[in-house]
């Protein structure tokens, strides 16, 4: 198990710092190979661990950190969901590494590119599987770290390194929240190892509880771009696709999620946190919804969706159905790695074109993209018995067994929610691939296409896993995560209760999917997209969601600007530099005084020599008179 | 010695500024400048005899052959120089020599 763990690990990072020093010099495909080839070790290493996997294990390498009684040693820890994720991530990021090959064949930097892509399956790896969270820490570091790279990838424009900055700095305030949180715990306890903070629960005081959940939220929110840290997701777009597919399906965004679930143990001892989390998560997924219904570029629909779909994630953690948000969890980064490859391969079949109103008619011209992609939209809208409909069920479920006011709203919010979802997908799909005249398209590398069917497969049948109790058995994610400290709370509905809330799911999904079919096919369509390409009443506000860039540039970017602009201007170039100017101005005038005595003249010297003899006269008089 | 030396020293202090006097004013010309020199290095002589009657030493006296020595070389040279200098620019002002200004 230790071996498996250490090559788990080792073998993303290994390929990673192989094609940053190597890449540039040995053929394309040496470098290729080496980097999907080590994410499929590594998959192939998870599996056997999976194999041999019979209860949590604790595996400890060496020491990394020790001052004092302060211990960070290199430990890792496997249990159930850590298991879980690290096979979901090597599968997706195994499949999203080969479609890059396809994607990337033309670009010059895939040595820079596939490093990149390697470390950043390295560092969510290292994120999931870590046991104190320090080490926890470095992966969430790494995590950020890489996506700000490659989301700015192609850096040569303006554009997209302003959003890799963006991202970076977005995230970044999060992290802040979170690391305040880990030295707090230290603090309190003097131990940074999870499994032993997650027992501490009742002994440290509910207010402080409160506050480190709350923390641990912001670190989260900013990480799983959650309100109000949300903004940076839309123009993570900026980058290669199959980075937005990495970062928004397998890795980086369900870091939060993931966070707030190992450590909900400690901190859904509080109600507040509790409450908080699934307010946050129920928002969220309602104004991403929102915001979705109106976007133009295909990517940009698809990161708001994703959004919204995390927001379900942390609704699940926050009305404590773990297994529900775990369960959403693994179907969504199937399904979103489908769709986000999927949407991939249009945008590369139509000449980088993403805006949804240039596109229409590709079903004929591309089915081999449309099957797999349909198959995606199909659970994104929860249409029943694909998995995306029953893991978004768990979560709903959960959320309507909690009962009272705040979760009654949150649950209607939800099912809103789903609504809009079922219809801002099926809109996505009836715009770009029905109707309208068929364009020009270039044909697709093989390795693209055919990566997205394992995809599309395991998002329909995604539901195998964990299927609902009133069926008789108990879900295989059920019975298999059960037993990890805090998964198995969260109170069940009655089988009577779900079933009923399956079937309003079921219709809202269809209703979505029939108000969609209604829009934007046949003769509605072309009056529909003039319409809104007109711009509708209100839909400026949702296309800019909610206008949240223009609301924090003028409540902290302008301000900031303007205090900045103040210190330049008023503090550095007026106050240090002028004085220093100033100083040196001064030295240089008295400098010049007696530099006007050295004319070069005999005259100036034979008059310093007189001056300089009455002097010594005039002293010696003064000296020798009485 | 029938004349004091405080009488002596007076009249080598007149010669002396007297001489220096010369030197600030008669910048103009280079020569009436060497000459002014001549008056005050005589000046110092007369010191140096007068301290050499007053203490009924030979010190002062050898000095003042020194400086009479010293002075008829420093003459020549000096001598030659203005010629020199005539020579280049046909002025012997000081004030227009002033190429070693900074």
């Amino acid at each position: 198990m230790k071996l498996y763990l250490a090559l788990i690990l080792l073998l993303p990072l290994m390929g990673g710092i192989f094609n940053a020093l190597l890449g540039r010099t040995l053929p394309r495909r040496v470098g290729e190979v080496v980097a999907c080839g080590v994410i499929w070790s590594a998959f192939a290493c998870a599996a056997l661990a999976f194999a041999g996997f019979n209860g949590p294990v604790r595996v400890e390498f060496g020491s990394w950190l020790a001052a004092f009684d302060f211990q960070a040693p290199i430990a890792l820890y496997l249990d159930q969901l850590s298991l879980s994720l690290t096979l979901m991530i090597t599968f997706v990021c195994g499949l999203i590494h080969l479609y890059s090959v396809g994607y990337m064949q033309d670009d010059p930097a895939h040595a820079r590119y596939f490093a990149l892509l390697n470390i950043f399956v390295f560092a969510m790896l290292m994120l999931v599987l870590a046991e104190n969270l320090p080490l926890l820490y470095l992966g969430w570091e790494g995590v950020g770290f890489c996506s700000y790279a490659l989301i700015g990838f192609w850096y040569t424009e303006e554009q997209n390194a302003t959003a890799g900055r963006k991202a970076f700095i977005t995230t970044r305030i999060g992290d802040t929240a979170f690391g305040i949180a880990i030295v707090w715990l230290y603090q309190l306890s003097g131990s940074v190892s999870i499994t032993h903070l997650n027992t501490m629960g009742t002994l440290i005081p509910a207010a402080v509880v409160t506050t480190l959940g709350l923390l641990l939220l912001a670190g989260a929110a900013g990480k799983s771009a959650q309100l109000p840290l949300s903004v940076w997701l839309p123009d993570a777009m900026a980058g290669p696709t199959p980075v937005s597919a990495q970062i928004h399906a397998a890795t980086m965004v369900t870091a939060g999620v993931y966070l707030l679930a190992r450590m909900f143990p400690l901190i859904g001892g509080s109600g507040t946190v509790r409450a908080a989390i699934a307010l946050t998560g129920g928002v969220t997924a309602f104004y991403a919804a929102t915001c979705a219904c109106c976007q133009r570029d295909l990517k940009r629909i698809l990161a708001y969706s994703t959004i919204s779909q995390i927001g379900y994630m942390v609704l699940g953690v926050g009305a404590g159905a773990l297994t529900g948000a775990a369960f959403h969890l693994l179907t969504h980064a199937f399904f979103k790695a489908l769709l986000f490859l999927g949407a991939g391969c249009i945008i590369t079949a139509l000449h980088h074109q993403q805006d949804i109103f240039r596109m229409g008619g590709l079903r004929a011209k591309l089915p081999a993209v449309y099957w797999p992609f349909l198959a995606g939209a199909l659970c994104l809208a929860g249409f029943p018995l694909t998995g995306g409909f029953f893991s978004k069920d768990a979560i709903l479920g959960g959320v309507a067994a909690q009962g009272g006011p705040l979760y009654g709203g949150l649950l209607l919010l939800g099912l809103i929610t789903a609504l809009l979802t079922s219809f801002y997908t099926f809109r996505m799909v009836f715009v770009v691939f029905h109707g309208g005249e068929e364009p020009h398209t270039t044909p697709l590398p093989k390795i693209m296409t055919l990566t997205l069917v394992p995809l599309a497969l395991l998002g329909l049948c995604g539901g195998v896993l964990n299927l609902p109790s009133y069926l008789g058995h108990q879900g295989i994610l059920d019975g298999f995560l059960g037993s990890i400290p805090g998964f198995g709370g969260g109170e069940k509905s009655s089988s009577g209760g779900e079933i009923v809330l399956q079937i309003v799911a079921a219709i809202l999904s269809l209703t979505g999917l029939g108000l969609a079919w209604f829009r934007y096919t046949g003769s509605r369509r072309a009056e529909a997209l003039a319409r809104e390409e007109a711009g509708l009443p209100g839909a400026g506000f949702l296309l800019n969601g909610w206008r949240l860039d223009n609301l924090y540039g003028a409540l902290i970017i302008n301000p900031f600007k303007h205090l900045a602009r103040f210190f330049w201007k008023q503090g550095d170039e007026a106050g240090i530099d002028g004085a220093l100017d100033g100083l040196a101005r001064l030295i240089a005038r008295l400098g010049g005084l007696p530099a006007d005595w050295s004319t070069g003249r005999v005259a100036t010297s034979l008059f310093g020599l007189a001056g300089g003899v009455c002097v010594v006269l005039a002293y010696l008089v003064w000296v020798t008179l009485p | 010695m029938i004349v004091p030396l405080e009488h002596i020293l007076i009249l080598a202090g007149l010669l002396f500024f007297l001489g220096m006097g010369g030197l600030l004013a008669w910048r103009a010309n280079l020569i009436m400048m060497l000459v002014c020199i001549e008056v005050m290095l005589n000046a110092v002589m007369l010191v140096f005899v007068g301290g050499s009657a007053r203490w009924g030493s030979a010190d002062g006296q050898l000095f003042a052959i020194f400086i009479m020595a010293l002075t008829s070389a420093e003459v020549s040279l000096a001598l030659a120089m203005v010629v020199y200098l005539h020579r280049r620019r046909k002025t012997v002002d000081t004030d227009q020599f002033s190429e070693m200004g900074g």
